[in-house]
């Protein structure tokens, strides 16, 4: 709860910074703020507390889901210093994106529907404004305004649940929810399972997951790439957070109801976007169906066993920093272009040899390429599903990666095989810093995943 | 009387609904959405909230229709803009809008041995209750909603700010 009141004051003084010439101070601030959010979460280790009436409560899942997203969060802003260098937005932006974090903290320790609805939305309403914050852009715009209807669209069908759900069990709090469910083994009525798969429904818009990802695509190409690596990293972090604490803590009495139609939406996810990535030639739309894919992994390890989290934090730890290291050379690449496609990295090994080892080792993570985080990610889940005996569906998830090798390679050959003719790119210490920790933390989550996965082993 | 009110209401309420969406012209089916939106809000005032009835007039018929009309008036809808639609797209809504139907329709059949579970106290819809319940169960909720309220504010202004001074 500390850090979130410390996030919350962040974005306030944000906005306050335009006043003087504290704006040059902003990002330092923010830095400093984020560090402390981490700080705090951290001294509030296996002291779970309930604050307001349970409305939030800060157990170590929800604490190492908010040190996560604040991790990312300040390696999003290193990344991304050239979004900020804007006179006339910079105290917009940087409030903006705060309140997202407030949003994706909410998300993360919500115990009231009435919570839940509140962190997606205000992290969902600060999006929708930085998909559109490149104003000269058409497809900026798009990408805006596409994300808003579907994800109001998608807002819809989660309070529909929500409100199907009170109605049967007269209860906001997933607890009292959870207590009802136990106290009615001969079953509550029927519209409560009609709710449980609207929130479903709902809560697979906001993770992507396929049939509900269309919007996906064109809002991740669209988007600033900066942008672009703050959704698919600590928003999806954030979505998958509400998601499984939901799931795994509430519904997970009436696993029949949900756990069918979750596993034909996972082999969806799987199998889907890892075929249509192939046919993109767009690498900004690649990494978005490969982003929509993994969540397919994530949901294999939660369909195969929904109360063991730590798999599924592990597996978003090692996915949040594979992809913010793709991102942040990406958007090195693209320079002031609008599309990106796979020729931008022709013979980039030659130019530029850092950039190019590092979108090799970010891409060979998210591939799960031995000895890099990915992998330990993958091997995780495929063993966690083994384990409980869904062996069916993990050939369909190796085929499936598989899959992802082959498009990976695709930049990764065009960089070292393919000559070309364009000016190298200069680069600053603090990007040539930003590349070496991100490299530096693929190798270390893939050597010392212990490191992770113990804080989950009560 | 009651019961005679909740005929009345409920057949206007779904008349003016299929109206909504059969008549041709944009505006008459936004006037028809705020006869239902009345009704629903009669509705709400049979089962005795009479706070969310008012609040459902003002928000509902209030703001969000003059919205509606606002833009149906901005982007001046006539016969020949309007987009075609194929048959196979309209089958496709029908289908999916009756199955829905289907599912709401057969999940409410069992309800109605819940409704003696829970008899509401007669005072559960002022503005007393709610604000009693508001301030201190749902503080936080509340609270929070100023952050919403925020970045909302924040982000119009920021799209209608121009870039550079």
């Amino acid at each position: 709860m500390n850090a979130l009141f410390v996030i919350t004051g962040l974005g306030i003084v944000s906005l306050l910074a335009e006043f003087g010439n504290l704006k040059r101070w902003l990002t330092a601030f923010v830095l400093v703020g984020l560090t402390a959010a981490v700080i705090l979460a951290a001294l509030d280790w296996n002291t779970t507390q309930r604050y307001f009436s349970d409305m939030l409560v800060f157990d170590n899942q929800a604490l190492a889901f908010t040190a996560l997203i604040s991790i990312s969060t300040i390696l999003w802003f290193w990344l991304s210093v050239d979004y900020f260098a804007t006179q006339t937005h910079r105290t917009d932006r940087t409030s903006l994106v705060i309140f997202a974090v407030v949003g994706s903290v909410i998300m993360a320790s919500f115990n009231n529907m009435a919570m839940l609805f509140l962190g997606i939305e205000i992290l969902s309403m600060s999006l929708y404004v930085l998909a559109g914050s490149r104003k000269d852009s058409l497809s900026s715009t798009e990408a805006a305004f596409k994300y808003f209807l579907m994800g109001s669209f998608a807002t819809g069908f989660l309070l529909f649940g929500i409100a199907l759900i009170y109605g049967a069990t007269g209860s906001f709090h997933i607890h009292t929810i959870a207590q009802t469910i136990a106290a009615n083994p001969a079953g509550l009525p029927t519209f409560f399972y009609a709710g449980v798969l609207l929130m479903l429904i709902g809560l697979a818009f906001k993770i992507s997951a396929v049939p509900f990802h269309f919007w996906a695509p064109d809002v991740y190409s669209g988007s600033p790439t900066t942008v672009t690596a703050f959704m698919s990293t600590v928003v999806k972090v954030a979505a998958i957070g509400a998601f499984i604490r939901i799931f795994s803590s509430c519904f997970v009495a009436v696993e029949s109801t949900w756990s069918l139609v979750l596993q034909v939406i996972m082999i969806l996810t799987l199998v889907i976007p890892n075929i249509t990535a192939v046919y993109q030639n767009n690498v900004k739309r690649m990494l978005a169906y490969s982003s929509v894919g993994h969540v397919g992994y994530i949901l294999l390890a939660f369909v195969s066993s929904p109360t063991e989290t730590g798999t599924i934090f592990y597996y978003l730890t090692t996915y949040s920093v594979s992809s913010l290291a793709a991102f942040s050379v990406l958007h090195l690449v693209e320079g002031n272009s609008e599309e990106i496609t796979v020729d931008y990295f022709n013979g980039l090994f030659k130019k530029n040899s850092w950039l190019a080892v590092t979108i090799t080792i970010a891409l060979l993570s998210l591939a799960g390429i031995p000895p890099l985080a990915g992998f330990f990610g993958k091997y995780m889940v495929f063993a966690q599903a083994i384990n409980h005996g869904y062996t069916s569906l993990v050939i369909v998830a190796v085929i499936t990666s598989l899959i992802g090798v082959y498009y990976y390679f695709r930049i990764i050959i065009a960089m070292y095989f393919n000559e070309s003719s364009a000016p190298s790119i200069t680069l600053t210490a603090s990007q040539k810093m930003l590349l070496f920790v991100l490299i530096a933390l693929t190798f270390a989550l893939g050597l010392f995943p212990d490191v992770i996965m113990t804080l989950f082993r009560a | 009387m009651t019961l005679n009110a909740f005929y009345f209401l409920s057949f206007l309420a779904i008349m003016s609904a299929i109206m909504v969406v059969l008549s041709k012209n944009p505006v008459y089916s936004v006037l028809y959405l705020i006869i239902t939106f009345f009704c629903i809000a009669g509705h709400y005032t049979l089962m005795n909230a009479q706070f969310l009835a008012i609040v459902h007039i003002i928000v509902y018929a209030g703001a969000i229709m003059v919205l509606f009309l606002y833009v149906i008036m901005l982007l001046n809808l006539n016969k020949e803009s309007e987009p075609h639609k194929s048959n196979v797209l309209k089958f496709a809504a029908t289908i999916c809008a009756g199955l829905i139907m289907l599912v709401l329709i057969g999940s409410l059949k069992g309800t109605e041995n819940m409704l003696q579970q829970q008899p509401a106290a007669a005072d559960i819809g002022l503005v007393k209750t709610l604000g009693k319940v508001m301030f201190t169960e749902f503080l936080l909720p509340f609270e929070i909603t100023s952050v919403l309220l925020l970045a909302a504010m924040v982000g119009a202004v920021m799209l209608g700010k121009p870039e550079s001074r």
